[in-house]
């Protein structure tokens, strides 16, 4: 089991891309177009790499590389680590590092992107740290492998907090219609705005490893039945890459007011619930 | 090892698209490639609207006064290897409105054009062309060797390379001022 999850941690980037690749795909053919190839994310990967680097200063690159590592980092502590609670404190980390990068530089759509990406985390964390609460409260373990090995299916006692956490995967993900930290076109990329060459490369691969991150979480949700767990991630996935399609962009206000007023109170509920009721 | 790198250029080149002052026919022509019908994405084309991140300049209108200041700094924010595609008859020479007090006659005058795609508007078959024939010349161009655009001939006493120099004094010289005349009464 170690053996496997050490495995699959390592290999989290290129897993990552080619689900990437894959959402390109799908999203093309939803809108019924051919699409590129599902290993396109690796040749953009390749093509960045040939590309000079224009660095703005050093303290901004190293922000977009420490983005990229301690992403990676919380997928480890994610997948064999001894909490699942310390992962997302840091992939907290992660996050708060892309953003110092962005508040680093003077381009004003950075700064924006990076405030953007302040209020994302403040709107999807907490509802994160529920699931962990939940996952421990249904199968009594903060360990992955505890987790896995148990014999309760977490998704069988908290239905309101699964659904909650469903619709933070676009939030996590910056799809839309909670794409206000990217905000193609409108403020382009945002906080990665500007990075380029190997630094963009950086920042571009990090973002495959949310994938990964907001995956196993959801996974884990299926207990030991891993065929279920197989099955809700690629609902999940199925679900955000149509509600990216079919909806445009909210603002800013309404996504506070949905995840504070909407998702953390039903995940609030069904954790109490839960517990009480034991 | 960079020989293996260059293989992957085709296969994903990134597009940055500006208007300077066209009356919006080869944008429209530039979004319908994007669209459905045409779908350039299938070739690994994005429009990425972000100078740092892009590959493919592609450029439609005359160049108004107002735009060639802003022009020259997106070309020149655009990281090595980089190519230029001039899209429709008024990035070419100007088209119906050469000569006018308001414009520069095409955009080969400020930036060196790799590709010059005819049309008033430009058919989104020649424009697929046209980015096909760019990824060619893109293919062979140096990653080391810093293009600069080709009125900083003009400009006396630049001995620098570094660019935030090259972008201020190029702004400075061709920014537009605006002068309002006034009634005499």
């Amino acid at each position: 089991m170690k053996g496997i999850l050490f495995t699959f941690a390592l290999l989290s980037p290129i897993i990552g891309g080619l689900i990437y690749g894959l959402e390109r795909k799908f999203k093309a053919r939803m809108q019924n177009r051919q699409g590129p190839p599902i290993l396109q994310p690796f040749y953009d990967f390749f093509k960045l790499t040939d590309k000079r680097a224009l660095q703005v200063h050093s303290f901004h690159s190293l922000m977009g590389i420490a983005f990229f590592v301690a992403a990676w980092f919380a997928v480890f502590a994610l997948l064999i680590g001894p909490n699942i609670l310390i992962a997302i404190f840091l992939h907290v980390l992660a996050l708060l590092f892309f953003t110092a990068g962005g508040f680093s530089v003077k381009s004003p759509y950075s700064v924006m992107g990076a405030l953007r990406e302040l209020a994302h985390i403040l709107a999807a964390e907490p509802i994160l740290v529920f699931a962990a609460i939940a996952l421990y409260l249904s199968t009594g373990s903060w360990n992955i492998e505890g987790i896995l090995t148990s014999n309760t299916v977490p998704i069988l006692q908290m239905p309101l907090l699964f659904c909650a956490l469903v619709l933070t995967v676009p939030i996590l993900l910056k799809r839309s219609p909670f794409d206000i930290s990217e905000a193609h076109q409108e403020i382009i990329g945002g906080a990665e705005i500007e990075y380029s060459g190997l630094f963009y490369e950086a920042v571009y691969t990090a973002k495959w490893l949310e994938y990964i991150f907001i995956g196993v979480i959801v996974f884990l949700f299926g207990g030991s039945n891993y065929l279920l767990g197989a099955l809700l991630v690629a609902a999940t996935f199925l679900f955000v890459w149509l509600l990216d399609n079919a909806t445009t962009r909210l603002t800013i206000h309404y996504m506070m007011k949905f995840a504070w007023g909407i998702l953390l109170p039903l995940a609030a509920f069904n954790i109490f619930w839960v517990a009480i009721w034991r | 090892m960079f020989g293996f790198f260059k293989k992957f250029r085709k296969k994903s080149p990134w597009i940055l698209h500006y208007n300077t002052g066209s009356c919006n026919g080869c944008d429209i022509e530039i979004m319908a490639c994007l669209g459905p019908k045409y779908d350039l994405e299938r070739f690994g084309i994005i429009n990425k609207g972000n100078p740092k991140q892009a590959d493919i300049l592609l450029v439609t209108g005359p160049v108004t006064k107002r735009a060639r200041a802003r022009l020259l700094r997106l070309y020149m924010q655009m990281p090595e290897p980089k190519v230029v595609v001039a899209v429709g008859a008024c990035a070419c020479t100007g088209g119906v409105f050469r000569h006018m007090y308001n414009v520069e006659n095409g955009i080969d005058r400020f930036i060196p054009v790799d590709v010059y795609i005819p049309g008033c508007a430009a058919r989104p078959e020649n424009i697929i062309e046209g980015i096909k024939k760019a990824i060619e010349i893109w293919e062979r161009k140096q990653k080391e060797k810093v293009e600069v655009p080709k009125v900083l001939k003009e400009i006396p006493d630049v001995e620098t390379l570094d660019r935030r120099e090259i972008i201020s004094k190029l702004e400075e010289k061709y920014s537009e001022r605006l002068v309002i005349e006034e009634d005499e009464k």
